[in-house]
């Protein structure tokens, strides 16, 4: 809006020619800005105001039915010292954080095996990728099957190969919830990291591996120096996804497990929801999502630099 | 050198076969849990289904409203799909052109790529209730009415296009408006392709925010319809499955449709930031 009030303020141009340049120019400004507003109005409804708002309220005492309260930082001393869920939720969430790297590496020998003229190469891309678009919801009620105790088939093949003698309660257990979830998750996201690989593969100039060839540089030397540098940016941005999945994977924890058996697979933003919308302590809540995305933060930054600092630089001009 | 090469190739597919059962087998399963009449726990289950037939598919109508939230889905996916196609193409054309602030916009753009939504959901709330918009469509499709990679996907396709011909129709008198519709819409078909599909999956998958702001039984659509199915029903009976199916078929079938602008849209994303 002052794209608009800053023009309208310029002197009037003298010559005709000047001035129906002016009014040209102006009509496009004018054209510029009402284009530009419905986006503006979503982003800054749904974006910048809420994050403005999450940190003021993470230092108030407020529920809908009582005036806001400054209290400073009582909440977060809450969280320090009274609240064991947040840090089970934060344990939790770190896990969750540092097992994608499974899957990130796990998606590069997939992306490797089918980035080439391999026949079919498209088939099994499909098929990796096919669980990416899916409703999480419904990944989460699939996989709870999976891991029945009666009617899962991962229960059957283990009980029938006689790897286990009786079923393992992979969702009621405290051990192996966490990772039965987890490995729920890498089975929807691997194909979306294995896509950025190939797209970060496929624009390594070909040139680089025949210099190599001729220098007689064996496989491994090929990955290790010319693959992964070169593939860093795609890494760093998989490595992202990853970060920002403990945030997302709300649906599935809720769906699978809701954060039990106790808190065993309590997220950071499932400990959000429970404490603002079934309990009803919005202020509380706020400041627990202040620590999540500060953590966010801190974990991008630091992959960033890990990935020699521009990785995230965007077009510029 | 061939000859070396075939036996580390049947190796390449062999493994690639094993990763795809994996990815396979959870669909496999659930459809066939959905089809079959047997009691869904019996052990040891039968893999394959006996005498498949289709009368869970049927239950689901009758176990739960089925078609209100069918419709409230389709509903919000529309104004979520109409409201990204028409927002994300306007910003992306301001973004090809110069302005002052152009820079600052970008900036917010790119700043806001960075906050997941499911990190403002508090004050997203309280923002929607000041709205008095809980509990209804717009309420609902509001937060997913533009998006960032989306206009990038337009701006993209829209400097793509020669500036040579868009000299052409502007000699030929055509106005700001015409030149958008006559020459360059026409022109961005894929970019137009991916934000439908985009925000068609992202809006019809979604789950927290319907979950957050309607609780009204008669605005929830299919996510939060099958969530409270299994909440009433637990996992007991296959209708559930063939639910979970059926709201699964959308997503599958856009995305077998569509892939090439499917994978466009995110790696587009993926360049840009």
């Amino acid at each position: 809006m002052s794209v608009i009030g800053t023009q309208a303020a310029a002197p009037p141009l003298a010559s005709p020619r000047a001035s129906r340049w002016a009014t040209q120019r102006h009509r496009q400004l004018l054209l510029v800005a009402c284009f530009l507003l419905p986006s503006l109005v979503v982003f800054v409804l749904y974006r910048i105001v809420p994050l403005g708002w999450n940190v003021v309220l993470s230092f108030e005492a407020w529920s809908p039915l009582k005036p806001a309260r400054w209290i400073g930082l009582a909440n977060y001393a809450e969280m320090w010292s009274y609240d064991d869920v947040f840090w089970t939720a934060l344990t939790n969430t770190l896990i969750f954080i540092a097992a994608s790297p499974i899957a990130i590496a796990a998606a590069l020998g997939i992306a490797l095996l089918v980035n080439s003229d391999l026949k079919g190469a498209s088939v099994y891309r499909t098929i990796v990728f096919l669980s990416y678009p899916l409703m999480a919801v419904a990944v989460g009620i699939i996989w709870r099957w999976m891991y029945d105790e009666r009617g899962g088939i991962i229960n059957y093949a283990l009980r029938s190969t006689g790897l286990v003698d009786r079923p393992i309660g992979f969702l009621q257990d405290f051990d192996w919830a966490l990772p039965s979830v987890i490995f729920a998750e890498i089975w929807q996201v691997v194909g979306f990291y294995m896509i950025i690989l190939l797209t970060g593969l496929q624009s390594i100039p070909q040139n680089l591996y025949e210099a190599a060839r001729i220098d007689g540089a064996p496989a491994w030397a090929r990955f290790f120096r010319i693959t992964l540098p070169m593939l860093r940016p795609s890494l760093f941005l998989c490595i992202v996804v990853g970060i920002l999945n403990s945030f997302s994977s709300f649906d599935l924890v809720y769906i699978m497990t809701n954060g039990g058996p106790g808190h065993a697979t309590e997220l950071l933003i499932t400990h959000i929801y429970k404490s603002a919308f079934v309990q009803t302590r919005f202020d509380y809540a706020a400041a627990l999502t202040v620590v999540q995305f500060a953590l966010l933060l801190v974990l991008t930054i630091a992959a960033n630099r890990a990935a020699g600092g521009n990785a995230g630089a965007v077009e510029r001009d | 050198m061939a000859r070396r090469a075939r036996p580390l190739l049947a190796l390449r597919h062999l493994t690639l076969v094993v990763i795809a059962f994996v990815m396979l087998v959870p669909f496999y399963w659930v459809v066939k849990t959905a089809i079959t009449n047997e009691n869904i726990y019996e052990y040891p289950p039968s893999l394959l289904p006996k005498q498949p037939h289709l009368f869970n598919f049927v239950d689901v109508w009758y176990l739960i409203p089925f078609p209100r939230y069918l419709l409230n889905s389709i509903v919000v996916s529309a104004i979520a799909v109409i409201g990204n196609v028409v927002f994300n193409a306007m910003a992306g054309y301001a973004l090809t052109r110069k302005f002052p602030g152009r820079r600052a916009v970008l900036a917010l753009f790119l700043s806001c790529m960075l906050i997941p939504f499911q990190a403002t959901i508090i004050p997203a709330y309280l923002v929607t209730a000041r709205m008095g918009l809980l509990n209804t469509y717009f309420g609902l499709a509001f937060p997913m009415l533009s998006t960032i990679v989306c206009i990038f996907v337009f701006k993209a396709a829209f400097e793509a296009v020669p500036k040579s011909l868009i000299d052409a129709a502007r000699i030929d008198g055509l106005g700001e408006w015409r030149i958008i519709a006559r020459v360059l819409l026409p022109l961005s078909k894929p970019a137009i392709a991916t934000n439908v599909i985009l925000s068609f999956i992202w809006s019809w998958n979604n789950f927290l925010w319907p979950l957050l702001i309607t609780r009204d039984p008669q605005m929830q659509t299919l996510p939060l319809g099958l969530a409270r199915f299994l909440s009433y029903m637990e996992d007991t009976t296959g209708a559930l499955y063939a639910f979970a199916v059926m709201v699964l078929i959308p997503s599958v079938f856009v995305f077998l449709m569509a892939q090439k602008e499917f994978v466009r849209g995110l790696t587009s994303g993926a360049t840009k930031g």
